[in-house]
Order: structure tokens, then sequence, then C-alpha cells
């Protein structure tokens, strides 16, 4: 179960278990031997986008390449939440260039776990589509006393550079990893050759994650990241980003009792964001939008396990949580000669919430479990830039400087199992809070319909009903998965065009503004199927169809169409190889009404293999593939703006560990 | 024993007296002085506390010398300005009297009949600009300090310049300055707060009020009408006729981007218009405008030039 894993992770070993139930996902970073579980064909070198990528019920909308913004269930960042070892951490671009996931690099990683749907981690507040945690990577006591890693990867296409050099000490009393990381990229070539211009990048990270024994059941552990991306390319924009800077630190405490465990850790992120224009050409009217967001907040989670035996057994987790997040952002503008123009985008935005979650594990029998979550949060919100305020008041005279919230969620999964199948069904209610772009960003252009959106102040939550169903069959070799769930909104948060209202950015075709909508569907289904056809040779595909509808009965933006992936994987001793076809169908169902437009169908084909062997003590690994290999021009539907994908690229990845 | 004694005594003689010493009181007395500051007792003139009011008022302005006069040899008339000087369009001019013999603020005293009077040297034509009636005060806090104003309709060149009179009665005693040389420079660039307009043969003046104020948001936008007058050497008083002011914020650097919710400015009691106008951002703010009477119809403005907006404009920065 989660908290099992929570457990064993954070208090015993770092071994991570997988968890039965079938709405929990993970992606595995750090290799640790045996077990099937899902892993970047690129391994560790991989960018934490392309790990999220792995994920079932992950999708990415990609301004770039970097900064890729992970979409759980077909629901973007405002219906997620997103948690780096259960500290909130909240993204500083009002254009969403930045994604928290970003702030971090694979090598700070040991996995990133995801909960489907309102069945959140406990740190988690206004997760409707998921909660994702990352889990940072941590050596443990009493582990092997070093071990080095060293890694480099070359692509190809766009002269990607990736190099890493991590180090991890283990003892009884303490341990420690630590690591630098590189990553730099040139412009790629899309599917024929050309080059996409702005889609660069470059970036360092340094992390070290720290433990302390102070007796037998006390722990102290420490993290402090840094992470800085620098002249990174957004081809799907119109402004790059000379600076995206984040600082993560967190302290925590952990004691075990007897049977029992407590963890408190106090935490504190900066993230500061500078968009540029200066390097594009014809630029109308030069802007500077810089972002600012800092968190602080604390968490203190306490777990046990009661009855078992011939009882049902209780796994429990009770958490409290609380963070005061400060969000600020403006722009400049610089038209020729005149005076600057200057607005305040994000109102200096104070955000205190506070929430109290409990999940119980129940093992009722060796065939059935049920799983219960809930959380209630409260959040307060107060506007600290006057001018911002007065700004925004011009389009709702009533609205005032403080606002507060109050939302919850709760779901139930209960799983059954018998032969070599497993079934399961859940439910769930849940509500979340506006986003300070949904309530209060200004004038915020959203290139992907062309529209300015002015936040509304007047904004009530947005809430969902959840209905969720899963089952693996597995007969002989073969194995037959199916997974479903739909969400059923009320008060549904989009932008909605006020024709009254005139656009400021230059070329805007208007402006919307957030609105509840009465209700909303979205509903998303996949079927998998896995056939180890021999002992060396493995098949496995996966269709997946989803669904998204307004309360007019149009579609909704940003939702994938009939999308495919199919591996044949061949393995032989200490050598992987593997053919992949992945594409969509024709988007059909694409959200005219929200500026969206059709995307066409594509396929593709990659290869990948990977060798490990070792020479006395060092152990190699050699990945190499070919991804795209017949050099298709394509976008996705999540490609804002439709820019083309990478052309053909062959990569090779060496890591050398000691 | 005797020799510990005078050690402690000497001891603590010197923390007394060094801890008894400080630098606040090296100088000046403890008394709060505050010049023009009247003592209680004087019915002509504010009290202490009044005085005090307006000596905070006069912190936030500055004084045009040129037009201070002496009245009498017994009383002041001080004008001040926010800036000191006078500029293109609208300028509030801020008065006080004082006794000269004690410095003490009157309160009651009278200025009226300002005469802007605009030299034009090549022409060697002379003309007025749109004016306020007097001086009146304006916050019962400083009731002593009276506020009038002038819009100018150009600024102090070699081709013409400015003097100004104005007429005072102060404690009976009464008369008018000479005409006094004064300064007015022009508005920076994107700034343009004064209009006119013509119906028949009348020239209308719109001056807008104090835009500098405007901030990021709603603003309460005042502006008076103004007409010529016939000689035009008359200061030109409020027009009697009624309009309704039409606006239309643009940024023409933005696309000519505007906002929503603007109010047209309605003739108040006190003769000025008052509206409400959204601004957005900061920056240049073009506020189109169509004049119309008070039956509706277009009178000026509303022209919708090829741009499709009014030729009839103020530009504001802020």
């Amino acid at each position: 179960m989660l908290i099992t894993a929570l457990l064993t992770t954070v208090l015993v070993t770092d071994t991570v278990t997988l968890d039965k139930v079938n709405n929990l996902d993970e992606v595995l970073i750090v290799s640790n031997e045996g077990g099937k579980r899902t892993r970047s064909v690129k391994g560790q070198v991989a960018s934490i986008d392309e790990h999220l990528g792995e994920l079932r019920r992950v999708n990415l909308v990609r301004r770039g390449s970097y900064a890729w913004e992970p979409v759980v269930n077909n629901m973007q960042t405002e219906r997620l939440s997103t948690t780096i070892d259960g500290m909130k951490i909240f993204y500083a671009c009002t254009d969403k260039m930045d994604p928290v996931t970003s702030y971090v690099e694979s090598g700070n990683l040991q996995s990133i776990s995801l909960n489907s749907g309102l069945d959140g981690n406990p740190q988690a507040t206004g997760n409707i589509g998921g909660s994702l945690d990352l889990k940072l990577r941590k050596v443990g006591f009493d582990s092997d006393p070093s071990h080095f890693n060293v890694s480099a990867g070359h692509e190809w296409n766009g002269h990607l550079q990736v190099y890493g050099a991590d180090a991890a000490f283990s003892g009884s009393r303490a341990y420690l990893n630590t690591g630098l990381f590189w990553r730099d990229a040139d412009n790629y070539r899309t599917g024929g050759g050309e080059v996409l211009n702005y889609s660069q990048f470059s970036k360092v990270n340094a992390f070290a994650n720290a433990g302390l024994r102070l007796s037998g059941s006390d722990i102290l552990e420490s993290t402090l990241i840094f992470d800085r991306a620098t002249n990174v390319g957004y081809p799907a924009l119109n402004m790059d980003v000379s600076k995206a800077q984040g600082f993560i630190s967190s302290v925590s405490y952990k004691h075990r009792f007897r049977g029992a465990g407590w963890e408190t850790k106090v935490y504190y992120n900066h993230i500061i964001h500078i968009m540029d224009d200066t390097t594009r050409p014809d630029v109308a009217i030069h802007m500077d939008m810089p972002g600012d967001s800092r968190t602080t907040g604390l968490y203190s989670l306490f777990t046990t396990s009661l009855g078992g035996e011939s009882r049902a057994q209780h796994d429990l987790a009770v958490n409290y949580d609380l963070y005061y997040n400060r969000l600020f952002a403006d722009m400049t503008m610089y038209p020729g000669g005149a005076a600057p123009m200057y607005m305040v985008t994000w109102p200096d935005v104070g955000t205190f919430n506070t929430g109290l979650a409990v999940t119980d594990n129940v093992s009722i029998d060796d065939r059935q479990s049920l799983r219960l979550s809930g959380k209630l949060a409260w959040q307060q919100q107060r506007l600290n830039n006057e001018e911002g305020y007065h700004g925004q008041k011009v389009f709702f005279p009533l609205m005032t400087d403080y606002y507060h919230q109050t939302t919850g969620r709760i779901a139930a999964n209960y799983q059954f199992s018998f032969f070599n199948s497993q079934f399961s069904i859940g439910t769930g209610w849940g509500s979340r809070a506006p986003t300070v772009t949904e309530a209060y960003g200004y004038y915020l252009n959203n290139t992907f319909d062309q529209y300015d959106y002015i936040g509304n102040p007047h904004l009530k939550n947005e809430s969902a009903f959840e209905l969720n169903a899963n089952s693996q069959f597995s007969i002989l070799n073969f194995q037959f998965g199916f997974d479903a769930n739909v969400f059923l909104f009320k008060d549904y948060i989009i932008g909605r065009l006020d024709d009254r209202l005139s656009a400021m950015t230059v070329g805007a075709e208007g402006v919307k503004v957030y609105r509840n909508l009465d209700h909303a569907t979205i509903s998303n289904l996949s079927l998998t199927a896995d056939w180890q056809l021999t002992e060396r040779l493995a098949w496995s595909g996966k269709v997946s169809y989803s669904l998204g509808r307004d309360d007019e009965d149009n579609p909704l933006p940003l939702i994938s169409p009939v999308s495919w992936r199919t591996e044949l994987e061949y393995s032989y001793r200490h050598l992987q190889t593997r053919v992949e076809v992945k594409g969509n169908a024709d988007q059909t169902d694409y959200a005219a009404r929200y500026g969206e437009t059709k995307t066409p169908a594509w396929n593709i084909v990659n290869l990948s293999a990977a060798y490990q062997f070792s020479i006395s003590n060092f152990q190699f690994i050699i990945r190499a593939g070919v991804e795209n290999l017949f050099d298709k021009n394509y976008s996705s539907y999540s490609d804002w703006n439709n820019i083309p994908q990478k052309g053909r690229n062959i990569y090779l990845n060496l890591t050398f560990e000691l | 024993m005797k020799k510990v004694l005078s050690y402690i005594l000497l001891g603590a003689s010197l923390i007394v007296s060094v801890s008894s010493c400080n630098s606040n009181d090296d100088l000046g007395t403890q008394e709060i002085v505050i010049p023009g500051v009247t003592i209680d007792g004087d019915i002509d003139c504010c009290s202490a506390e009044e005085a005090l009011q307006v000596y905070n008022f006069l912190q936030t302005v500055k004084i045009i010398p040129e037009l201070s006069t002496v009245v009498d040899g017994k009383y002041n008339v001080f004008a001040y300005s926010k800036t000191g000087k006078f500029h293109v369009g609208y300028n509030d001019i801020y008065f006080v009297a004082t006794k000269k013999k004690n410095g003490n603020y009157i309160k009651n005293y009278e200025i009226s009949g300002f005469t802007p009077h605009m030299l034009m040297v090549k022409m060697n034509m002379k003309h007025s600009t749109p004016v306020g009636a007097g001086a009146e005060s304006f916050d019962n806090n400083y009731l002593a300090v009276k506020r009038g104003w002038i819009s100018f309709v150009m600024s102090s060149s070699e081709n013409g310049s400015w003097t100004l009179a104005y007429n005072y009665s102060v404690l009976g005693s009464k008369g008018t300055t000479d005409e006094k040389d004064i300064t007015v420079d022009a508005l920076p660039d994107g700034q343009q707060w004064l209009k006119s307009f013509k119906v028949g043969n009348d020239t209308y003046y719109l001056t807008l009020v104090n835009p500098t104020d405007y901030k990021t948001g709603k603003n309460s936008i005042q502006a008076y009408v103004s007409k010529k007058s016939t000689p035009a050497t008359t200061p030109y008083a409020l027009a009697s006729e009624q309009f309704v002011i039409e606006i239309d914020p643009r940024m023409p650097d933005m696309g000519n981007h505007t906002s929503p919710g603007n109010q047209s400015l309605l003739l108040q009691d006190d003769g000025s218009y008052l509206g409400n106008v959204n601004l957005t951002m900061t920056g240049r703010w073009r506020i189109h405008l169509t004049v119309k009477d008070i039956n509706g119809n277009v009178v000026a403005g509303g022209d919708d030039l090829s741009d499709g907006y009014s030729s009839l404009y103020w530009d504001v920065t802020i």
C-alpha cells in the first residue's frame, strides 16, 4: 500500500515497494535490481519529463525541449498536486513555462509516484486529476559505505549533452547523497531536417540529502537542491527564459515508535523565473516578465499499523500540513520611444493553507483490501499588491483583497483478487480552490488560443465526483488489463470569452475570463495487453481513449485523442533490446470552441538497446537507441501550438558505477 | 574603608553623569517651533492646531515667489503650486495670507479675479486662458489655505510670455496685484491635458484636472469646460451651456487596448464635470472624447477618424 511504501522508504530502507492498488503508479529512476518496474529506456540520464512520460496516466504538454507540463488523466497543473517528498512547491511563471517538476533533476530522485484521481498522497491538496510526489534519492543508513555513479549522455539531434556525477555514503549513524548534473542542448531538428529555432536550453543542478541517526529511533534528515536553467528556448511561445532558478530545502525529524512512525518536516523553497524576449527578432514591444514564488511549510505525518493476524489489518496514516506561499509576477512593456507600461500580473498573493489528511489501508483478508483516504483543508488568500488589486478591481468592483476557501476530498477503493486476476473499483469526491491565475491573474496571454486571460476572484470552488474501475486478468503467459475512470465536475473552471473586453497583448484575439461551468466531464479508458512469448521475448500493447465535455457538450481542450503504444522486447542476459511503435489517431474531438486546432494522426518507431557489464568492481551500462527512426515530421495534440517534435534522434548514454 | 567608599562614589557619579547626557538636546530647544504658527488669542488667525495643519500642508507644495504680494504693508499673500511652477493645462494654485508682524495665518481673506495674459510678441496679440472663479477653501483641516485653478493653453516661449494678476481682500484691505511675469512650462511628451473645440463661432476648452494623480485601477476623472471670451483678453470662465463628455480610454502603444466600465463626465453642482476612468496598467493612455449637448447631439469629437477613434482626446501618461 502507499503507506507501507512510505514507511519502508522513509523509515526502514530505500527499497520502494510497488503498491498493489492500481491507482498508484510509480516510475523508478534509480535502478534497483529485480522486479518489473516502469523505467525510461534512456535510464537515469533521461530527463525528468521523459521519466514522467513513463507513467501510465501521464501525458506531457510541451512548449519546447525543456520543462514539460505533466498532465494526469487529461488534467493539467490546476487539477493536480505536485510535491517533492511531500513538500509543496509552486511554479513562478504566469505562462506555465516552469512546471515544478522542472526544478529537480532525475539524479535527485529515487522515483516518481502518482496517485490517480482524488485518492491523493497525504500532503496533496486540490488534486482532482491526481497527485505526483517526487521522491528524493536517499541511500539510507547501513547501505554500501560508498557508491559512486557517473553518467554521460549524448543525443545527436540537438546536440544534447548530459553529464552527471553523484555519490552516496552510508553508515550506521549518518548518510549522504550528493550530486552535480549538467544538461545542455542546441536547437533540434524536426522530422525532415529543419532546425526548430529557440529549442535550446541549459541546466545545472546540485543536490544533497543527508541523514543523521540521533538514537536508535530518532533520525534527522535534510535536503538541499539548487537548480538553475538558463537560455531556455520556447519555440511554442513568444518569449524565452533567461533564468529559471529553484532553491529547495528541508529539515525533517523522524521518530519510530513500536509499530508506528512519526515524521515532521519543515521546508522552504524559492523560485525565480525571468522571461526574456531580447533574443527574438521583430518583437513589437519588448517585455520584462519576472515571476517569484516562495513557499514555507511543514507537515507532520504519523503512520501506524493496527490489527492484523486474524483480524483485518489497518495501515493508518494521519497527516497535518500547512504552508504559506507568496506569488508575485509583473510585466513591463517598452514601446519604442513612449513611456513604459507596467502591470502586476499576479498581485503578490499570500496563500496560507492548512489541512488534515487521514488514510487507511485495510487488508481485509488475503484477497480483499480497501483503501480509504480523506483530507480537509482550509486556506486564506491575501492580495498584498495594491496596484494589482486595484487593476483587477476595474473588472470586479466588488472584489476584496482577502478570500478564504475550504476544500476537501474523500476517496474509497476496494480491491479484490482471485486466481491470477485483480479487480478494483473506487469512488471519490473532492474539491479545489481556484488557482492564483484563475482567481487573480491579470491579462495573462495564452498563446494556445491567442487570448488574454483575466482571473475571476468570485469563482466558486471546483469539485468532482470520480468513479474508477480497473482489472487485470492473467491467462497463462498472457495478461489483459482494463482501466477506466470518469470525473463528473461541478463548477468546472475554464476561461470563457468576454467580447466586451479589449485585449491587451498585441495580436491577441480577445479576452477570456475564468468562469465556473455548471458541469463538465472527463473520462479515460485504457486497455493493456502483455504477452510473454518466450522467456526472452515479450510483447505489450496499450490503447487509450479519453473524452472531455463541457456543460454544452463541446469538447474540452487538451484531451488526448485515441493513442497507442506497442513494444516488442527481447532480453538475453545483460542485453535488452526493444522496438516500440507509438502513435495517436486523428484528433477528431478537438475543442474548437476553446481555440484548439485539429492535430493529425501520427506514428513513430523507436529502437533502443541496453547492455550491462562489469569489469572488476566497476559496473557499466550502455544505453543506445534511435527515436523517430523514420524521421517523421509530426506533433502531438499536447505540443503547444503544434510545434513539431524531434526528428530522427540517435542517443548514447553511459553510466558507470563504483 | 574610606578609600573604597570614595571609589564607589566616584564610580556612581561617573555613571550618573555619563548616562544622563545624550546628543538629543545638543541643538535647539524642546519647544516645537513652527514658522507662522500663532499663539491662540488672535481672532483673525488660526489656532495653533489649525496653523500646524496649514504648515504641514504647505510642506507638500512649493512657493511661487513671483506671485507673492504685500498688502498695505501689513499682510503677505503667498501663492503655491505643486512644483512651484506652472505648466500647460490645469494647475492648482494655493494661497495663504499671513500677518506681517507675527507671521500668523489669516483665516478670512479672498482671492479672486485671476487674470492671466499671454502676450504674443510677433503678432502683438494678447489673450487669456481658462480660469476658475476664485480661490476657495477646500479642506476642513486647513481652511486658511485656499485653492484656485488656471489652465494654460500654451507654454511660455520666445513667441510669447505670460503674466498673471489677481484680486485680494485681506481683513478689509482690497486691491489687485500687478501683472506679474510667470513662466509656463510645456508638458512632456505623452501628456495633453487641454483641448478645445468649436461650436459655431464659440470656442470651448476642455481642461482635465490633475491626471498625474491617476493610478492603475479605477480613477475619478474631473474636467472643466470653459468658453473663450470676447474680447479674448478677458479670462475664460466656465461655459454656461451644459454638456455630456463621453470617454473612450485607449492605449495607442498597445493596439488601442481599452478598459471596461468607464463613465461619462457629467456636470456637477460645483461647475466641474465628473466621471470615472479605468486604467488597466501604467503607460500612455489616450482618452478619446465625444462631447454631446444636453439633447444628446454630438457637438465635438466622436468623429471616428480613419483609426476609428475621436480626433478630440486627452493624453495622459501614468
